[in-house]
């Protein structure tokens, strides 16, 4: 803490909101659409309220949390996020590491290699569903069953018999290259010192790896982690375009469930406890891997000092 | 910029090695490993360009269906070309189902959101990161729950604001694109504050008393030397916000919901899935145009992603 100036007390209250004021525009505004309406759901989430039944809205109390978490399509759904989001990370995670890794070096091609990699990610997830449901999996035309059908495997309706495996693969294919991109801009913020300290150490090209760049890649990791996570957590139009969640909810996630209990369900206080649930469940997590990720800062920032 | 180490030739690593080593060392192991290592960085080049390959493969046949005469494409046919491109598919989605119309919604969604929220969210980083004040460190907090809460959770009690908005100022409500500009500048700006803080924290504080000295006015030093400063971040923050203004449907389809001429892209794209008679070249027409804009954007932006990105991580 730097305190340069001492304020004069009089006009301490005038300067701490003109200090303020660059800050006020984005503050309202994210307050008015998402504090608020957060704590409108909570009111919602205990009220009986169905657009269907008309003069219902009455003050029911915890009973709607009672019937989604004991409702099994519900802890299906929550279970299928945790699966989805889990392994969409982790595998695009790996994935982006080892591409990343690939094109931190000079070699003919890199750039075009580059922006192939790239471009997944910047294809509508809509489209990207449809690819994955239409060219690649449908089990007449599709290019994965052609590929598949020299072992016998060529007339396999994936999205109908591995519905949640299908999801993943496309948000892998569409996740991979953000966390390449997170990856290779910390081997890029690399010092070249340290690299050369290490090789003049003796360093291996796998224990260069383990214990040079992997520690400084940590926190982008972290980053990627976090922020796949959290975009993963909410996907909506992939699962819609894919399999509507199906067959039966087989694949359903959260953000899918709460969609159908609400706009097509009507059961708007039901779906408000779902959408609770899921910002305390996400606050937990999100808590934790904060605490992890400000652990890594902390400890860095002593480092320097 | 990325010249490492050993990509020197052969000729030059001895040299150094003998140099950085003490005698004894530099005997066989500077000689012995560019030799060991050449098939391998060969093998990782080839490797490297097959996977970028692998997973380009999804893009061309995208392209390619969209190209396909629709005969070759109802024949199911796998052949990986066609003889006979043509861009029916394309004229059918441009003229007949009225493409035009949606493109230029998401692009107004998106180019309103990108800048309306780049903007709120810069003069929140200043005031966050250069001036202190009390309840600041409540405050970076807020933006960090702010940005945990699922969307999904805000999708029933914001539709029934945005009515209630739309009943004061119909532009601004359901079934307008007032509505998702506000929406999604609403959940840019917590993560554009995230990652312009680190930029603007960058910036020493001798670079702003310097300005200071040359008469510039907190105001003038925002914009003339701290906004072009942090330049990087805001490509990157841009195209954040961008993509996933671009990409939305969970939105669009619950606050688009009788005004069809208000619609934007990937809802358009629902219209030509129908379950009867899929238009596969349809279909695959208007995603290739869907990712046009996106990759102009990206184009103009990529120089400045990748340190923006390392430098969201240092802040």
């Amino acid at each position: 803490m730097s305190t340069t100036a001492v304020p004069r007390e009089g006009t301490r209250r005038t300067g701490d909101w003109a200090r303020r004021a660059p800050l006020l525009p984005a503050l309202i505004f994210t307050i008015v659409v998402t504090q608020l309406p957060f704590l409108v759901t909570i009111w919602y989430s205990l009220r009986s309220w169905n657009l269907l039944r008309p003069g219902s809205g009455q003050f029911s109390g915890l009973d709607n949390y009672v019937a989604v978490l004991t409702d099994t399509q519900f802890l299906g759904a929550a279970g299928n996020t945790i699966l989805i989001t889990a392994s969409c990370v982790l595998v695009s995670m790996l994935l982006g590491i080892g591409l990343a890794l690939l094109l931190d070096r000079k070699f003919f091609g890199r750039g075009l290699a580059r922006t192939l990699l790239i471009t997944p990610f910047l294809i509508v997830p809509v489209a990207t569903a449809l690819l994955w449901k239409t060219t690649m999996f449908d089990p007449v035309f599709g290019l994965v069953g052609f590929a598949l059908s020299p072992f016998g495997l060529g007339d396999v309706d994936w999205v109908s018999s591995y519905p949640v495996a299908s999801v993943v693969t496309a948000l892998v294919w569409q996740w991979t290259p953000f966390m390449m991109l997170l990856v290779l801009a910390g081997l890029q913020s690399q010092g070249r010192d340290v690299v050369e300290a290490g090789q003049v150490d003796g360093a291996g090209p796998r224990q260069m790896f383990l214990f040079v760049t992997l520690p400084h890649l940590r926190r982008y990791i972290e980053l990627g982690v976090l922020l796949g996570s959290i975009y993963v957590v909410g996907t909506f139009d992939t699962i819609y375009m894919m399999t509507q969640g199906g067959p039966g909810t087989a694949s359903a996630n959260l953000p899918f469930t709460i969609y159908q209990r609400a706009f097509l369900g009507f059961d708007i206080g039901q779906s408000a406890a779902m959408g609770v649930i899921v910002v305390i469940g996400t606050m937990i997590v999100a808590t934790l891997a904060l605490r992890l990720i400000f652990r890594t800062f902390m400890a860095t920032e002593e480092k320097l000092s | 910029m990325s010249v490492r180490h050993d990509e020197s030739g052969p000729a030059v690593a001895p040299a150094t090695g003998a140099a950085a080593r003490p005698p004894a060392g530099a005997s066989d192991r500077p000689a012995a490993a560019p030799r060991r290592r050449r098939p391998r960085r060969w093998l990782a080049d080839v490797c490297a360009l097959l996977v970028a390959v692998v997973v380009a493969f999804p893009l061309y046949w995208m392209v390619l269906s969209a190209l396909r005469p629709r005969a070759e494409l109802e024949a199911g046919d796998a052949t990986p070309f066609t003889l006979s491109p043509s861009l029916d598919s394309f004229e059918r989605v441009v003229l007949v189902d009225g493409f035009g119309r949606y493109l230029v919604n998401s692009l107004l969604v998106a180019g309103a959101v990108v800048v309306l929220s780049t903007l709120c969210a810069f003069l929140a980083a200043v005031a966050l990161t250069r001036y202190r004040f009390r309840t600041r460190s409540t405050l970076l907090v807020m933006v960090l729950v702010a940005q945990m809460v699922p969307i999904e959770a805000l999708t029933i009690p914001l539709f029934f604001l945005l009515r209630n908005i739309g009943g004061a100022v119909p532009a601004l409500g359901l079934n307008h694109l007032g509505s998702l500009i506000i929406v999604h500048m609403a959940f840019s700006i917590p993560f554009a504050i995230w990652m312009l803080r680190g930029f603007v924290a960058a910036v020493p504080q001798s670079v702003e008393e310097a300005a200071k000295l040359d008469g510039a006015s907190s105001f003038t030093f925002v914009r003339r030397i701290l906004f072009p400063l942090v330049a990087p971040g805001v490509a990157a923050c841009s195209i954040f916000s961008f993509i996933t203004t671009w990409n939305d449907f969970l939105f669009a389809k619950t606050f688009i919901i009788s005004a069809q001429e208000n619609q934007t892209l990937p809802i358009a794209i629902l219209t030509f899935f129908k379950p009867d008679e899929n238009d596969w070249g349809g279909i695959m027409a208007g995603s290739v145009l869907m990712t046009i804009p996106v990759l102009i954007f990206f184009v103009i932006v990529q120089r400045h992603l990748i340190s923006g990105l390392g430098g969201a991580v240092k802040g």
